[in-house]
């Protein structure tokens, strides 16, 4: 579905550069989750992979163009926009060219969120807020969501709500799904494989090599459940 | 008040301000770029120089004058991305230049005075024919562009993703700021036009309603603040720009102390459902 092949990039197109002959392929149905060190490079994949920045050298390709993107700002951040639910849904739908009314319905019943859709994003709370951005990004049923660290401004409890939505969008609609995460359990236990990046590089692998090389470097056993 | 024909003259131009003005003025307040517009009423002054010294319609010479400063805001956002304040002071120092140079000259075939203050008695039928096909043109554009504006000003990310040409929108948005100053310098004038951008849309947004709603309220807002202001001006002999403004200003007040009285009242009176 996705494929990013030899990719190098520099912000200065000079080095040093933040990727190196990076790889990486996304198959339809994989939940993926890009982990690695402060600084590696994640959100920077993601925005090469949605085309707002342009690789140095390298190719992305992408089988689809129907793809969402929940952005690290989630809608909770917009509290001060004077918008309603159902404004915010409405819009993208029409900006997208959907002309069924009823898909913002059915993108809110999928997320548990019709309670809400008179009332203003100021008045959701940060996972309400998250859920209503996944909500967005499910008009017109794309192939692929990709996620910039969902759980951010999140609590606990919301958080696990979230990743077990996005676990069942993946595994009863198959929508694929791509996300950088900070959340290591969280990435463990839904991902069905795992990007590691670090030093302008990364590695695919299982979640549960990733907690055997976690197990490894750091001599400490992951509390989740793979 | 309605018998002369200036007056009736200013209340029709009145009422396309009303109009435009909150629509623009919206997505510059969520965009926080609201100090973009008093940068462009400026610009508007060295358009209208420009117009007189070459004997053409002067609300015309501002627009297209605004129109080529707002393009250059957009250009020069790319050459200092995190420094909107830095590119205003070069645009409002190539604007005011420009004025001052020109009317200092003594060249110009018109007094460009009235366009400091605004004035109800100027408004010819050239400018109501001007200001009726701008306003006319923006109002459609904005129509058919709103969804793009939205996302723009909400999530410009987001906007991206579902295939918004969010450079070319922002430019088709800088034409559409010129023309909203452009009809407003003559009776509101230059000085105090960015409150008719921004202050009534500053009111309704302390209403806490949906976008819809809000721009709807800031236009009611901002009609109410030009019959009033204009009224006061005409009765009070003074310059419409500098009534107008206070008038937005008193709107603003007395939204915010009627929104913290009901606060007041919802606290102290008993829920009755416990």
């Amino acid at each position: 579905m996705l494929k990013v092949k030899d990719l190098y990039f520099s912000y200065h197109q000079q080095p040093p550069y933040v990727f190196e002959g990076l790889n990486l392929t996304i198959h339809r149905g994989d939940y993926i989750s890009i982990v690695g060190e402060n600084g590696c490079g994640k959100s920077t994949l993601l925005r090469l992979i949605l085309g707002f920045l342009t690789p140095t050298q390298g190719s992305i390709t992408m089988e689809t163009k129907n793809i969402r993107y929940v952005s690290q700002k989630n809608d909770f951040s917009h509290s001060g926009f004077p918008i309603t639910v159902r404004e915010i849904l409405n819009s993208y739908r029409k900006l997208l060219h959907i002309k069924d009314p009823n898909e913002v319905n059915r993108v809110l019943e999928l997320t548990h969120m019709t309670f809400a859709a008179d009332k203003l994003i100021g008045q959701l709370s940060g996972g309400q807020a998250q859920r209503i951005s996944i909500a967005r990004s499910l008009i017109g049923e794309p192939d692929l969501i990709i996620l910039d660290e969902p759980s951010t401004g999140v609590d606990a409890k919301s958080q696990e709500s979230m990743y077990a939505l996005l676990k069942q969008l993946n595994t009863d609609i198959g929508i694929t799904i791509l996300s950088v995460e900070h959340n290591l359990d969280a990435a463990l236990t839904n991902s069905t494989k795992i990007f590691h990046l670090s030093h302008g590089n990364g590695h695919l692998c299982t979640p549960e090599q990733y907690a055997h090389e976690i197990l490894h470097h750091t001599g400490k056993e992951c509390s989740c459940h793979v | 008040m309605f018998n002369y024909e200036f007056m009736q003259n200013a209340f029709f131009v009145a009422i396309c301000i009303s109009l435009l003005c909150p629509c623009i003025g919206i997505f510059m307040v969520l965009r926080r770029s609201s100090m973009i517009g008093d940068t462009m009423s400026h610009a508007s002054l060295a358009g209208i120089t420009l117009g007189l010294l070459l004997n053409t319609n002067p609300i015309m010479g501002a627009f297209i004058f605004t129109a080529i400063c707002g393009a250059l805001i957009e250009f020069l956002r790319k050459y200092f991305s995190h420094h909107l304040d830095l590119i205003l002071t070069i645009i409002l120092s190539l604007s005011i230049g420009t004025a001052i140079t020109l009317i200092s000259s003594g060249k110009l075939k018109a007094n460009a005075n009235i366009f400091f203050f605004g004035s109800i008695l100027t408004v010819n039928t050239a400018d109501m024919i001007s200001i009726f096909l701008l306003t006319v043109l923006s109002i459609i554009t904005l129509y058919v562009l709103y969804n793009q504006l939205l996302y723009i000003a909400y999530d410009e990310e987001a906007a991206r993703v579902a295939g918004v040409k969010v450079d070319i929108i922002n430019y088709v948005f800088a034409i559409l700021m010129a023309a909203a100053v452009s009809i407003s310098i003559k009776i509101v004038g230059v000085l105090v036009l960015s409150a008719m951008i921004a202050l009534p849309v500053a009111s309704a947004l302390q209403l806490e309603r949906g976008f819809k709603q809000t721009l709807l309220y800031s236009m009611g807002f901002s009609l109410l603040s030009m019959v009033i202001g204009l009224t006061g001006s005409y009765y009070l002999n003074v310059a419409p720009g500098g009534f107008v403004s206070l008038t937005s200003v008193g709107i603003l007040l007395v939204v915010l102390v009627a929104k913290q009285m009901q606060h007041k009242l919802r606290q102290h009176t008993p829920n009755l459902h416990h």
